[in-house]
């Protein structure tokens, strides 16, 4: 029991990390019906601009209004370029032929991945103790600070993003924009703007996703963007891909399902058994959990 | 645009038959490098620019002929020759079997599942499935071509099965082309409900197109094998696919362009070896800067019309 | 563009490329590097190119070897065992007649048959067992095998510390498999009790479902026979999950970023290698590395890129004591040495089977600093 509840608290914190990623990519998906190849290597990014914020604008400092400055410059270049990103290689796209798209995307994702390592070089950097490792020892079952943090503040952002979507006049007009464009743009909705805006949210989001891996496994790498993008694009897709809720749920869900294959199973089986899951879910399910059906136009 | 269509076949083909000869080692590995991805990107083509169908995992097609090649080789002896056969028929049989369930799934939704796919197929690699697969190193000291008794080790022997194959590629595209499923193919690319309407069976000539660009990336694999004498999980990364599924669409799906996109992918960088580091990051704007520019690749194909899927996406998706 | 004039560029491209590639056939003994210089192993691959041009520049400055000056080509093997093989071909083409490298024996295995069929030798600090097991003439280890190492860790971990449950991990690399089996089957002769035998996906970064299991088996040691990059977080999982188990790094994960990976958590942490440069006792050790750091601004990475000097070191001094560059009387002269080469990491002298004599191991333990200080010296 001590483990099954051990594993589901790991589960739970990679879950969360996948979620927020995933969020960037179902936010993108629903208005755009585009999958936006970039937004890993935008998570990689930013963990590797909050290292160069924490070594050169904050002076390595560890109190908690550096960390908290972190995350907020973090998020703030990481928006900046991810308005960049839409402006350059998508919005020129818009009514060019779907996989034009497609490769402008993959294209883009070269770019930033290789920029990385063009400006930080192709070494592992190693990220900053910034979280003191505190650990509780809770009848077996040890949870640390971190885990605790990650958890706690990812919530705290999917359920403002929730509302945000829900309940204010320009999240409906997010969803209206996720609907059908055009309609939305006849019913005076600037969907220039809309788009611009959940490449701000999304960005954000991932930028915070990408700090997390480097506060949780230190060690953060050019290319781990890829990794981390493909299993948080899985957890979109389980969700349903388009569908915010979805994408939280999903990427809880194959955080838990990965941590328990690996546990249970076989680690070095849970890639694969993971897109073995995918796949199936695809075939029987193409919608997702939450997902609705979408009649494909031909 | 006449001239981009005019590509001038017997000129391409004596300079390819000659060149090994006015080349040194080290160049007419290059030169190997270059056939045997062609060949590769042009067998991604029928399933991706023949047939419409968002394929991103041919890199492991392309793995499961070379490993095929490499296992029979290494494990059971076999001479590379006698490979042969089943390095096209397993990815072959494979890619109609994986295609089955999957051809008829939207187009992002077969690219995601493709991408499953080539990476499920790298993790039994790896985790050495069966003892044969070699793990994470791969196999490695395998023997060389020889038929009939002439041991071919020599790089040009190699280049010109390479070169054999690439001609082979090609007729059979050309063939392709005029037959009877190719044009089935090109109406169903056009328009599938209209091509369905009239009698055409879409899935079955879908699956066909599956197994025929799998089979010829299989026996890619085996050149490949002969030419390194090794193979290797990594070579063979979904990062493989994006770039042979980048190389047909910016390309335009058509033999030049495809050509030149394995040109500029996997020559130039051999020739400005100072830009090594910089070449994704390059890549990577050439991909986006051509698709605004020329969203239909730079050559784009000429044969009937122009497919429909590239021509008109509109802001909804095909 | 028209295409016609698309092809007549880049044929004139081409034309103009050529005549920079042509073979320049000077008076120059070639040495090939072959070593990560990208990739997870990247600052060790440079230590290597670093160490190399150094000790060329050295050679050269006092006329070279037998009057031809050193010429290094650097080949990148990235860590990964398909562009080692490609490097190993690239490397023959252009006409080595030794190579150093590479870093990991995944890397050196791979090329190793390359170099064997062109008569080329290859000097790696590669510990795999299996690297001297196929009888290649051309291979010469400048590191100690891996079977010594464990037998040492095994000796350590039973007899010294009569640990009772010991759980051994490793990556699914050559070398560390191998490390790691030999280990097993050590401790296993010395009586020792494995209680599990794990193996983690290197990179992959999350390890807690693998530890979780671990901790299900209340170990009290945990030897990790795997890379630096892994371990450090391997460590740092470990502590956060409060596995109380001592944990020892094999001689891979000797490396600074072990304990920057680790954090705090490095504190305590046991790591098995061969003496570390700066503790090296010998003149030339001394000169060497005051050189380096005088060219390079900081401390060789590791021992490894030393040893991969000394292997060089004792190429070039065959080669002299023959009076000739053939390849295969300077392997004959260092599979009989009489007389072993001071080198910078300690004598080398080679078996007939290519695996260097001796062998040497330290236990260190991370101090809450994040220096080591020697636990136990063989």
């Amino acid at each position: 029991m001590d483990i099954f509840l051990q594993q589901l608290a790991n589960g739970l914190t990679i879950g969360s990390m996948f979620a927020l990623v995933a969020l960037g990519y179902t936010m993108v998906y629903g208005v755009m019906k585009l999958i936006n190849f970039a937004h890993g290597d935008m998570v990689a990014a930013s963990a590797f601009v909050g290292l160069t914020i924490y070594t050169q604008v904050m002076g390595q400092a560890t109190s908690l209004f550096a960390v908290i400055a972190i995350f907020l410059l973090s998020a703030i270049t990481m928006a900046v370029i991810g308005i960049i990103l839409e402006r350059v290689a998508y919005r020129p796209l818009r009514e060019a032929p779907r996989l034009s798209a497609v490769v402008s995307a993959l294209g883009a994702s070269l770019v930033i991945q290789n920029g990385i390592m063009l400006i930080w070089g192709p070494r592992m950097r190693i990220f900053p103790e910034l979280v003191p490792q505190v650990y509780w020892d809770l009848g077996g079952v040890v949870i640390s600070l971190i885990q605790v943090i990650i958890l706690v503040l990812s919530l705290v952002l999917m359920l403002a993003l929730y509302l945000f979507v829900e309940k204010t006049r320009m999240g409906a007009a997010v969803r209206a924009a996720s609907i059908d464009q055009d309609a939305a743009r006849l019913m005076g909705i600037n969907v220039n703007n809309i788009i611009a805006l959940i490449f701000i949210i999304g960005s954000s989001l991932g930028a915070v996703g990408g700090l997390f891996i480097g506060l949780y496994y230190r060690g953060i790498t050019f290319n781990m963007g890829w990794q981390y993008g493909l299993y948080a694009f899985i957890a979109a897709i389980l969700g349903g891909i388009g569908n915010i809720p979805g994408a939280m749920l999903g990427g809880m869900l194959l955080g838990l399902f990965n941590a328990f294959i690996a546990g249970y199973v076989s680690s070095t089986w849970a890639d694969a058994f993971t897109f073995i899951l995918l796949i199936l879910i695809l075939i029987v399910r193409p919608t997702g959990i939450l997902g609705e059906r979408v009649a494909e136009k031909v | 645009m006449k001239e981009l269509q005019k590509f001038p076949y017997p000129i391409f083909f004596a300079v390819m038959a000659v060149l090994p000869h006015l080349l040194n080692d080290r160049w007419q590995a290059v030169a190997i490098t270059f056939l045997i991805f062609a060949v590769v990107a042009l067998s991604q083509d029928i399933i991706l620019g023949k047939s419409g169908m968002f394929n991103m995992g041919q890199a492991l097609f392309f793995g499961m002929g070379a490993y095929t090649t490499a296992i029979l080789n290494n494990e059971y002896g076999w001479s590379i020759v006698a490979t042969i056969p089943l390095a096209i028929l397993i990815p072959a049989l494979f890619g109609i079997l994986l295609a089955g369930p999957i051809v008829h799934l939207r187009g992002d939704y077969l690219l995601v599942v493709t991408i499953g796919f080539n990476i499920v197929f790298v993790q039994v690699l790896q985790n050495n499935l069966g003892g044969v697969t070699g793990g994470p190193n791969g196999i490695f000291g395998l023997d060389s071509l020889s038929i009939f008794g002439y041991d071919l080790m020599s790089q040009i022997s190699v280049y010109y099965f390479a070169f054999i194959v690439l001609l082979l590629t090609l007729w059979v595209m050309h063939n392709l082309a005029g037959s009877k499923p190719g044009r089935a193919l090109h109406y169903l690319r056009e328009d599938q409900l209209a091509a369905e309407s009239i009698g055409i069976n879409t899935r079955v000539y879908k699956i066909f197109a599956f197994g025929l660009g799998a089979g010829i990336a299989g026996l890619a694999g085996t050149v490949f094998a002969v030419q390194y004498s090794a193979v290797s999980p990594e070579a063979f990364e979904f990062i493989q696919s994006v770039l042979f599924f980048s190389i047909v669409l910016v390309g335009g799906s058509s033999v030049p362009g495809i050509l030149l996109g394995v040109f500029v992918m996997f020559v130039l960088p051999e020739i400005f070896r100072e830009f090594a580091t910089w070449r994704y990051f390059i890549f990577g704007f050439a991909m986006i800067a051509a698709m605004i520019l020329r969203p239909r690749g730079i050559v784009p194909a000429t044969f009937g019309k122009i497919p429909k899927f590239l021509i008109k996406g509109g802001s909804h998706g095909a | 563009m028209k295409f016609g004039k698309m092809m007549l560029a880049l044929a004139a491209i081409t034309l103009l490329a050529v005549p920079a590639f042509a073979d320049s056939h000077g008076g120059t003994l070639k040495v090939g590097v072959q070593a990560p210089i990208t990739g997870s192993y990247a600052n060790e691959g440079q230590g290597i190119e670093n160490g190399v041009q150094l000790l060329a520049e050295q050679i050269n400055a006092k006329g070279g070897v037998m009057g031809k000056q050193i010429e290094v080509i650097t080949c990148d093997d990235q860590g990964t065992a398909m562009a080692a093989a490609i490097c190993a071909k690239d490397l023959v083409n252009k006409g080595v007649k030794m190579v150093i490298g590479s870093y990991t024996s995944t890397c050196a295995e791979a090329a190793q048959k390359t170099y064997y069929k062109a008569g080329v030798l290859q000097t790696s600090d590669g510990t795999a067992d299996s690297l001297t097991e196929k009888g290649y003439w051309t291979f010469l280890r400048n590191s100690f095998p891996n079977s010594a190492e464990a037998e040492f860790v095994a000796n350590y971990l039973v007899n010294v510390k009569k640990y009772q449950r010991i759980v051994v991990i490793s990556d699914f690399s050559t070398y560390a498999d191998g490390l790691a089996n030999a280990a097993e089957a050590a401790i296993k002769k010395l009586g020792g009790n494995v209680v599990s035998r794990d193996k983690i996906k290197a990179d992959s970064q999350n390890f807690t479902p693998v530890l979780t299991n671990i901790k299900s088996k209340n170990p009290d040691a945990i030897f990790f026979a795997g890379y630096y990059s892994d371990g450090g977080q391997l460590r740092n999982q470990q502590m956060a999950l409060g596995i109380k188990a001592d944990f020892y790094g094999g001689d891979a994960n000797d490396n600074p970023d072990f304990v920057k990976l680790a954090g705090s958590a490095a504190t305590g942490a046991f790591i098995v290698n061969v003496p570390s440069p700066d503790v090296l006792p010998y003149e030339i050790a001394k000169s060497f590395i005051a050189d380096y750091q005088k060219k390079y601004g900081e401390m060789p990475p590791s021992i490894w890129g030393l040893m991969n000097i000394d292997g060089m070191r004792a190429i070039i001094h065959a080669m002299e004591q023959n009076k000739s560059f053939d390849t295969k009387a300077a392997a004959d002269y260092l599979h009989n040495m009489k007389e072993p080469l001071e080198g910078i990491t300690g004598q080398i002298a080679f078996a007939k089977d290519g695996n260097r004599k001796g062998g040497a191991y330290v236990v260190k333990k991370i101090q809450a600093d994040g220096t080591y200080a020697n636990e136990y010296v063989q």
